[in-house]
């Protein structure tokens, strides 16, 4: 299992498609709208634009992270029939499902921390060593249900439309989500929905954190239904590709 | 070449009389059953092979090989009937790594170099192949450093080989391995087997082509319309089998004259195109040529196992 996690790990730091869109853009996309909306002002949340942008790019490249690891891949494996060979191996169906959720989890991890470095570099983000630990850790667990959600649609879509479908949520979760525009600039109608949605909920874990705000109950909340509903639609779908009668 | 596994088996659970048998068995199957709706796949397959042995699995296409061979991994569960692999439920003998396979859809893993990934299979087994004795067998020398999708169809082929392997299983799956290959390809791929198979392996293949069961098997089990319908050496099932076909265009003569040619077992006739299914080719054109038969455009071909094989079916039944 840890073979596999490793290999799987190298082929993501490999793979280009990860590398521009999940770790590349971001960085790309916070220094021009610092850039863009200046350095100095105040958005949502009462943060600084440089922190509450560096925490929106830490939530969108953490999001596409999660996303390629799962979605596209497994649709892909599946269709290839690599998911096939690995059920006639030692691990087995399951344990490679769970190496693919820990992978995408920790394909993350690299994607966030160099938007932080480069808010630091670039702006001097400052902020005490507890809060980045509190944001980061909360912020990466917040992503699971994203994960979750790449794996249901890797189970649920065709390979051809895996790729388009996975970069359709992500840019919708993204802008909807209040990763690109605060939420608080929308109608009120896109508010509401934008804050239901999981993209929207990572973002303000770490906005609260940053913020002093001690209150994460609600993101928390939103996050964990994301998790339990996702989740529950990604096993349905892992079990009906690999049920035994299943030809 | 030594083996790299010296320890025994594990011997299956202890239970009744026969589970104690089993566990010698690399494959037991009674009853073996499988339907897919309507579709009877396998209707009450019996099949043992002797840890060991290679054996073929013959049979037309919709004979229940691939069937056959999803239940011995694990892959489908029986509709009806048992099926042990090494005295244990095959997802177990799976599990346990004593299994290794080459399925007929199954790919390799994209974004990877083919040694990375042959390390990667290697180490979810207990007790690998060495490195450099699985690349000396599967003949992988210059694609080891080659990425895994990136590789020609033949190429691809040696690399699934190899995965098949890479966990020295002692029993070995292979559903129509040769399906893709050329001759020359076909070749090597047996005498690999061969060399996977001296070290002690039990080896079962599925196949269509007679004379590579024959080439290759210690033993043909033939299966048509899920049933099997003959099991034994390759001798006698090519005596059964082997069948070849004298065909021409028949311009005068009669059905009786046929059937009375050397050598002759049955006589198709599709207006006046005729085929004869002769079991000695060269006696049947001999007299053939002397008989007063007018003929034009004769052709001589290899086995043709569909007929032969409902030909079997039609006897049992």
């Amino acid at each position: 299992m840890t073979g596999f996690i490793a290999l799987e790990m190298r082929r993501s730091l490999r793979d280009v498609r990860y590398l521009v869109i999940a770790v590349a853009m971001p960085i790309g996309l916070y220094l021009l709208f610092t850039g863009l909306f200046g350095a100095h002002g105040q958005r949502a949340q009462g943060l600084p634009q440089p922190v509450e942008l560096m925490i929106a790019m830490i939530a969108y490249g953490a999001m596409w992270a999660v996303f390629s690891a799962t979605g596209p891949r497994i649709a892909h494996e599946r269709a290839i029939g690599w998911t096939r060979q690995l059920r006639v191996t030692p691990l087995g169906a399951a344990s490679a499902l769970s190496g693919k959720l820990l992978t995408a989890l920790a394909a993350a991890l690299p994607a966030m921390a160099l938007v932080a470095l480069t808010a630091v570099l670039s702006h001097h983000v400052h902020l005490s060593v507890a809060q980045w630990l509190a944001i980061l850790s909360t912020m990466w667990a917040g992503v699971l249900p994203l994960a979750l959600l790449g794996v249901a649609i890797g189970y649920l879509a065709a390979d051809e439309i895996a790729f388009p479908l996975t970069m359709a949520l992500y840019f919708a979760l993204g802008a909807l989500g209040g990763l690109w525009i605060p939420l608080s600039m929308m109608p009120l109608a896109m508010l509401q929905i934008g804050q239901a949605l999981p993209s929207n909920s990572v973002a303000e874990l770490g906005w609260r954190i940053a913020g002093g705000q001690a209150s994460v109950l609600r993101a928390v909340l939103i996050l964990t239904a994301w998790t339990l509903g996702s989740g529950l639609v990604a096993l349905l779908a892992y079990r009906r590709r690999n049920t035994r009668s299943a030809h | 070449m030594a083996s790299a596994r010296t320890d025994p088996i594990p011997a299956a659970q202890p239970g009744t009389a026969w589970q104690a048998d089993e566990g010698r068995l690399a494959v037991w199957t009674a009853g073996l059953a499988k339907s897919y709706g309507p579709t009877v796949a396998l209707a009450g397959l019996d099949l043992h092979v002797a840890a060991g042995e290679t054996v073929a699995l013959l049979g037309p296409n919709g004979a229940g090989k691939t069937t056959t061979i999803g239940l011995l991994l694990g892959l489908l569960s029986p509709g009806h009937g048992h099926v042990q692999v090494f005295g244990r439920p095959p997802s177990q003998a799976v599990a346990d790594g004593l299994v290794g396979a080459m399925l007929q859809d199954a790919g390799l893993m994209p974004g990877v170099r083919v040694g990375e990934l042959l390390t990667m299979v290697r180490g979810l087994y207990p007790r690998p192949l060495p490195h450099d004795e699985l690349a000396g067998i599967a003949d992988l020398g210059p694609l080891l450093g080659r990425r895994a999708d990136r590789l020609s169809g033949g190429q691809a082929q040696r690399v699934r080989f190899a995965v098949a392997i890479a966990g020295d299983p002692m029993l070995l799956v292979l559903d129509e391995p040769t399906a893709a290959m050329d001759v020359q390809a076909r070749r090597n791929f047996w005498r690999q087997i061969h060399a996977f198979a001296g070290r002690g392996r039990t080896v079962l293949f599925s196949t269509h082509y007679l004379h590579e069961a024959d080439d290759a098997a210690d033993r043909v089990v033939v299966i048509a319309g899920g049933r099997k319908v003959a099991d034994g050496p390759p001798a006698a099932i090519k005596a059964n089998f082997g069948d070849q076909r004298v065909r021409f265009t028949l311009l005068q003569g009669s059905r009786a004259q046929l059937a009375a040619l050397d050598g002759v077992r049955a006589v198709h006739q599709d207006t006046s195109r005729v085929t004869l299914h002769s079991s000695d080719p060269d006696a049947t054109v001999s007299s053939l040529v002397r008989s007063d038969l007018r003929w034009s455009g004769l052709e001589v071909g290899g086995p043709d196992l569909e007929t032969s094989f409902l030909r079997l079916l039609g006897e049992q039944s």
